[in-house]
């Protein structure tokens, strides 16, 4: 038989499992590098490998899909759920670091006063900075979806101004996070204050990096042609993880900043 | 005054739409002749050069970090001798 005769896609051999494998040994071993012996080489090897890896991987991706034509009706649907699976178990992650929050909150220790916030911590002002932060996420909820209407509809430059603003408000959100972070009164050395809320608002705000940064490969395809108006999963795949960055700023502000 | 607005508003709409419009040509078909070659080359060196020489820098970059970490591990696993 010369072609294939099922829907389905066989990939053709790659080494980026292999190079991402191993840049993950380098990256763990790395930070154990760091942490006792004060050296950074191996974490920065491991850093580099595991962006070229994610860089040529995905890229791969791209040349498969649009130009080799492989993401069918069947394999598509392999991914959404790929990207759904893989929204959930982010969600699970965060739900961690909620838990810790809460357990500590909710029966503040003789250690802390008695009290949360605790003795000593002045917590930021929920109805400024982070407010502000508020709207813009939810802003950029609306523009992706208006981008994304567009894009159905073919309407090229509503489609790419409107996701450029969604890149720019996550951009926008990460520098008025950058500066709440190194005005703050208190440090993630704080006691389990500080340590919740750098940590939750944290992996939040790496999150919002990975989503703008898959958000700037999205308008660039899109620029470039990339999309049609019926197939375009990777930009829903952006889409629905802007969302979700989206919903874990509410519940954090909602939990940390405002009732904690 | 308001037909020099008018005229205003209709010349930057049809700079802004022709300029988007001139930048960026429509290369898919391009990509998608060079990527359905029939030559039996793998996706990840399909582009070209380029991709070899990615290739092969990652490819070093993550055997001689593999060494790297080994060799860190050895060493740590052996106490320095305290006179």
């Amino acid at each position: 038989m010369a072609h294939q005769t099922h829907a389905y896609h066989m990939v053709d051999p790659s080494p980026w499992p292999l190079t991402g494998a191993t840049a993950a040994l380098l990256l763990t071993s790395g930070l154990a590098m760091w942490f006792h012996y004060n050296s950074t080489t191996l974490m920065a090897l491991g850093l580099l490998t595991t962006l070229m890896t994610m860089m040529q991987w995905w890229r791969d991706i791209v040349r498969e899909s649009t130009f080799q034509g492989h993401h069918t009706m069947p394999v598509q649907k392999g991914l959404r759920y790929g990207m759904i699976l893989f929204i959930t178990s982010e969600v699970f992650f965060f739900i961690g670091f909620f838990w810790a929050f809460y357990h500590s909150s909710l029966a503040p220790t003789p250690e802390l006063g008695g009290n949360w916030p605790p003795t000593g911590i002045h917590p930021l002002n929920p109805f400024e900075v982070p407010l502000l932060n508020t709207a813009v996420l939810l802003a950029s909820g609306v523009t992706i979806t208006w981008a994304h209407h567009s894009l159905m509809a073919a309407n090229r430059n509503q489609s790419i101004q409107a996701l450029t603003i969604t890149v720019t408000l996550g951009l926008y959100f990460t520098a008025l996070q950058a500066m709440e972070y190194y005005e703050a009164p208190f440090t993630i050395a704080d006691g389990v204050y500080g340590s919740t809320f750098f940590v939750a608002t944290g992996f939040h705000g790496l999150h919002v990096i990975i989503g703008s940064t898959f958000l700037i490969v999205c308008l660039l395809r899109l620029i470039k042609f990339h999309f049609t108006t019926a197939h375009h999963f990777g930009f829903e795949a952006a889409a629905w993880y802007g969302h979700f960055v989206d919903v874990v700023w509410l519940f954090l502000y909602i939990s940390i900043y405002w009732w904690g | 005054m308001l037909r020099n607005l008018l005229a205003l508003r209709q010349i930057s709409q049809r700079t802004i739409s022709t300029a988007s419009r001139r930048q960026v040509k429509n290369r898919v078909p391009e990509m998608q002749k060079i990527f359905q070659e029939d030559n039996g080359i793998p996706v990840h060196l399909k582009g070209g050069v380029i991709d070899g020489l990615l290739y092969r820098t990652t490819m070093a970059l993550t055997v001689f970090g593999t060494c790297y970490a080994v060799y860190e591990l050895i060493v740590a696993a052996m106490p320095k001798k305290v006179k």
